[in-house]
């Protein structure tokens, strides 16, 4: 039994004193030796096989041991405690452990950066069809067939038998889709791909983005529009944007403007590698509904008015980020993606 | 269109520096893309909307000018003789045959021109626009186009066979040598000017070499003519061409100033190139009723949102040559000149107001929108919520065209079944629309690979396109999740491989997020994968997730295992539940017992899950895999797979009895029906 207490102790100590450094690996050595089901108390138990003569001293020889592995645990961890005051001996200049998350594509965090602007406003984000009719992508937006005015809308056709189908050339075919089935008053936002047939070069893509938006009530201003497109263009460029609306032309809008911001870059001042030296830069195309339209959808004009606008996506990424060829957003390097 | 400073100043007093006036055009719709210094002279870049044609030659561009600044327009005085003898003469006959595509055609017979060349004084304004002197007949024909937007042209009356010239149809087939020495293969759509024999000009569009002013031309024919704006638009792009005259056609030229331009221009030849002016030749041109146009002053302030007075609105049109006059109800009846064909609706006239009255000086509003509610949809929030969940699991976003070349479907080993093909692509690399986000994914791994970043982890959401049959099309939501490469280099964590479990991890995260629990994989067969699963969720397939076959990762030079997952968005978003209830802590602790066994290789991890909880009783409330291992010292068809079990009661802390009966429970269950051994 002496014996049996002696290597049980020298087994604590040595285990003890082999142990790493954290308290929970010292809770479990407290335990498998004095815990309720630990090996101190598995002798304590056997101590009735002992001559009633040495039952005292072994069991004054079980509580010294006992208190030794104690103190001793007691002792390595206040050193613990000690030694956690200070990384001892830790190159602290050595990097960290990366937590790499992932990065949403630019374009998606431009559309939703915009999307949270109109959401703040009031506006419900709506979406649509990328493959389209021609009544959708012009007709309904009083773009007649055979007229320079479709010129600035050159389209994808698909193969087809008999219909005929196309690949939207902007999101205003939404607009005219959503008027169908709704009535006023509503403030929408529609971002989406579209597809234009333009050589790819840095600052042409034959896909891309746009965000379309459209207000309609029976209120509706063009001082609406400044309203609200100033606030947008603030919000997302900064509170010292300046604003310019220039009178612009297009077939679903009237009277229609052309939206400029102060160059973000020089802030107006030229001589920029942005702007060069014009100062200004053009982000949106907006306008009054032109009544046509709203006669395509079985709205009466007399009754209600409302204005749109658009804006491509990647140019206001482009501008925001200083993106300086558009391809870059297709590519997708990675390089690029964990930038954003 | 490009505008000379200087010679521009010929109609009009500017008294604006070239910066200030482009600034001054460009506020007021004429949109100035660049001025350039020339020499003595600046050159201004105007762009044109496609509903002014009015804009498109200086006298327009300098009526505009007048009436923003308020100055004088100076048109260039003709000819006070007016346009001479009208009768039809005997030495030519000229007949319209198509009155509809031609509705008026002017010609001016001159004989015994002096072909030279244009004097400097002359020759620098053809310049400035960047056009060739030709001889003084051809560039007075040009000069007139851009000083009075009228394309003129000039024919050599004696090249002209059999005295007549007749404005008809083409032939199909009927040819013609343009000036600028090509063939063109005309059609019956097309409208030309003939002669007795052969069509010597393409109307609106280009003359003909066969009737070119040239230096021993002694008699001219001049036209000055409205051509059909839809059918110069048709020929013209049929033909692939785009011409300075199709140009204006197109956009329609002022008839009303047709008279004027073919005396602009014969008085010019017969002063530059001493020409006998004779007969000429008017044939169509019925007058035209004008339309009143009625502006509300109250429908003027509605749509823009500021008071303007019935007072300044009428000088404001006024001063665009629109007659207006304020009628005893307080609008203002307008008539529309010639030249501003645009005009025709009340809120063309609105436009103009408030045009002219200046955008910036209307004020800022805010609308009182009304409340939607819903302003994203659930689909788009369950999306949002997808695209963060794959950003934090690491994955980067990409988006990829949806335009490609079946070589690329090809090599990704997707069926090139059933594609949608566009009629009129740029390029073969743009002529399908993707049947799966997995082409996408490959070429992007490709790509990142070529540039040595190796190890990728990447998703994308975006549409695939098919054929349904004949004229019918779906574009359908879908995720792709791609990895491959390593887990990233770390001084104190070793990379690994990235694998199978490292991807079906990323999805099923993606299912936990949206809540969705009754999803299952199995292991599938595909051609793109060499070996896959297929994604379940209440036992319809709604994906794919798998490792990329070797052949089609060598298509795309991908050198490490590649995996990629393709699951559709609509099972997702329908099965999908937004709605976060939490559960209760647990008020008692769990006890947690492993089991380690050797079993069959080929019974599966589900098989054994499922084994496990039907031997058991509620208080199991986890099983997990820790371990699993096969190979030395252990039998070639045997695995050891280690399962930690996490026991729980919700309303008490659990004896060790109760936990011992049902663990052994499991144990002769895996034992007796899967021929476990207990390790």
């Amino acid at each position: 039994m002496r014996e049996e207490l002696k290597k049980l102790e020298t087994e604590a100590l040595k285990e003890i004193e082999a142990s790493s450094n954290d308290r929970e690996a010292l809770e479990a050595i407290r335990v498998k030796y004095l815990g309720r089901k630990g090996a101190l108390t598995d002798i304590f138990k056997k101590i009735g096989t002992v001559s009633p003569s040495e039952k005292p001293e072994i069991g004054r020889l079980i509580n010294i041991v006992k208190e030794n592995v104690s103190k001793t645990l007691d002792a390595k961890s206040e050193a613990i405690s000690k030694r956690s005051v200070k990384l001892d001996g830790v190159d602290v200049t050595l990097p960290g452990v990366a937590h790499k998350t992932g990065h949403l594509h630019p374009v998606t965090r431009t559309i939703n950066e915009i999307s949270d602007i109109f959401i703040s406003l009031g506006f419900r984000v709506i979406e649509g069809p990328e493959i389209e009719t021609e009544y959708y992508n012009f007709e309904a937006l009083n773009i007649p067939l055979e007229h320079p005015s479709r010129d600035a809308f050159d389209t994808f056709y698909l193969k087809t038998e008999k219909e005929k189908y196309l690949l939207r050339s902007h999101t205003s075919p939404v607009q005219a889709r959503f008027m169908e089935e709704n009535s006023p008053p509503f403030a929408i936002i529609v971002p989406g791909r579209v597809y234009r047939p333009d050589a790819t070069d840095a600052s042409h893509s034959f896909m891309f983005h746009q965000i379309e938006g459209l207000v309609v009530g029976k209120d509706i201003k063009f001082s609406d529009l400044k309203g609200v497109l100033t606030i947008f263009s603030k919000q997302m460029f900064g509170s010292d944007t300046k604003m310019r609306f220039r009178p612009s032309f297009f077939p679903f809008t009237e009277p229609s403007a052309e939206v400029d911001v102060s160059c973000i870059i020089c802030k107006g001042e030229g001589h920029c590698s942005v702007c060069g030296d014009k100062r200004w830069l053009e982000i949106l195309g907006a306008g009054m509904v032109n009544p046509k339209v709203f006669k395509a959808v079985g709205y009466d004009p007399e009754k209600y008015t409302g204005f749109a606008f658009g804006m491509g996506v990647e140019r206001i990424a482009m501008l925001k980020y200083g993106v300086n060829d558009i391809r870059l957003f297709y590519e997708n390097d990675v390089r690029f993606l964990e930038q954003f | 269109m490009l505008i000379s400073y200087n010679w521009l100043k010929e109609y009009v007093d500017v008294k604006l520096p070239p910066e200030k006036l482009a600034d001054t055009l460009t506020m007021a719709g004429l949109s100035v893309a660049s001025v350039k210094q020339a020499g003595g002279d600046y050159i201004i870049e105007i762009e044109v909307t496609a509903n002014r044609p009015d804009w498109l030659y200086y006298i327009g561009v300098a009526r505009e000018i007048a009436a923003i600044t308020g100055k004088r327009l100076k048109v260039p005085a003709i000819d006070k003789k007016g346009p001479g003898a009208r009768a039809q003469g005997a030495e030519i006959k000229i007949k319209v045959e198509d009155k509809s595509l031609c509705p008026r055609y002017t010609a001016r017979i001159m004989r015994n021109v002096k072909i030279g060349a244009s004097p400097d004084s002359f020759a620098w304004k053809l310049a400035a626009m960047g056009l060739k002197a030709v001889n003084n007949v051809v560039d007075i024909t040009n000069f007139c186009l851009f000083e009075t937007g009228e394309p003129l042209h000039a024919f050599d009356l004696d090249k002209i066979s059999g005295g007549e010239v007749i404005i008809r149809k083409a032939r199909k087939g009927e040819k013609i040598i343009t000036i600028d020495g090509t063939e063109k293969i005309l059609d019956e759509t097309m409208l030309v000017i003939a002669d007795r024999d052969k069509p010597i000009a393409i109307a609106g569009v280009m003359g003909g070499i066969n009737t070119e002013v040239t230096a021993s031309t002694k008699n001219i024919l001049l036209e000055a003519a409205y051509f059909d704006p839809v059918s110069v638009r048709r020929t013209a792009r049929k033909l692939g061409i785009s011409t300075e005259s199709s140009y204006r056609f197109e956009r329609r030229v002022d008839e009303e100033n047709i008279i004027y331009s073919s005396e602009r221009a014969s008085s010019l030849i017969k002063e530059m190139a001493l020409a006998d002016k004779g007969k000429f030749f008017d044939i169509g041109g019925k007058a035209v009723r004008k339309q009143k146009i009625i502006l509300r002053i109250s429908r003027l302030v509605k749509i823009i949102g500021q008071e303007i007075s019935a007072p300044k609105a009428k000088a404001i049109l006024s001063s665009l040559g629109v007659k207006a006059n304020i009628s005893s109800k307080g609008n203002i009846e307008c008539i529309a000149p010639s030249f501003r064909y645009d005009l025709k609706n009340e809120i063309d006239l609105i436009e103009e107001v408030a045009r002219i009255y200046g955008y910036a000086n209307i004020p800022l509003t805010i609308p009182g929108i009304v409340e939607q509610p819903l302003r994203k949809s659930p689909a788009m929030l369950i999306e949002s919520n997808i695209r963060r969940s794959m950003a934090a699991s690491g994955a980067d976003e990409i988006i990829t065209y949806t335009l490609v070349g079946k070589g690329l479907i090809n090599r990704a080993g997707i069926s090139d079944e059933e594609l949608v093909q566009i009629r009129n692509p740029l390029t073969s690399e743009q002529e399908f629309m993707p049947p799966s986000l997995i082409t996408g994914m490959l070429g992007v791994m490709m790509w990142n690979i070529n540039r040595k970043n190796k190890d990728l982890k990447l998703f994308e959401i975006g549409n695939v396109y098919r054929k349904k049959g004949a004229d019918k099309f779906s574009e359908e939501k879908y995720i792709s999740i791609g990895i491959t490469g390593h887990t990233p280099e770390e001084w104190s964590i070793k990379p690994r491989p990235y694998d199978f479990f490292d991807l079906k991890g990323m999805v099923e995260s993606v299912l936990r997020n949206l809540n969705i629990t009754s999803y299952e994989f199995s292991a599938a067969e595909s051609g793109i994968f060499s070996q896959c699963a297929v994604v379940k969720i209440k036992g319809d397939a709604i994906g794919l997730v798998g490792e990329i076959a070797g052949e089609t990762a060598g298509n795309f030079d991908i050198k490490n295992r590649a995996y990629i997952a393709e699951i559709a968005m609509g099972p997702l978003i329908r099965n999908a539940s937004l709605d976060n209830r939490v559960r209760e802590l647990p008020k008692y602790p769990s006890v947690s017992r492993d089991i380690s066994i050797l079993i069959d290789k080929n019974i599966s991890n589900s098989s054994i899950i499922s084994a496990i909880r039907s031997a058991s009783s509620p208080i199991l409330k986890a099983i997990s895999v820790i371990d699993r291992y096969a190979g030395e010292n252990i039998p070639k068809e045997k695995v050891s797979l280690t399962y930690r079990l996490e026991y729980q009661d919700q309303s008490k802390t659990l004896e060790d009895k109760e936990v011992t009966e049902v663990h052994s429970k499991i144990v002769c269950a895996l034992e007796e029906k899967l021929g476990a051994k207990l390790r």
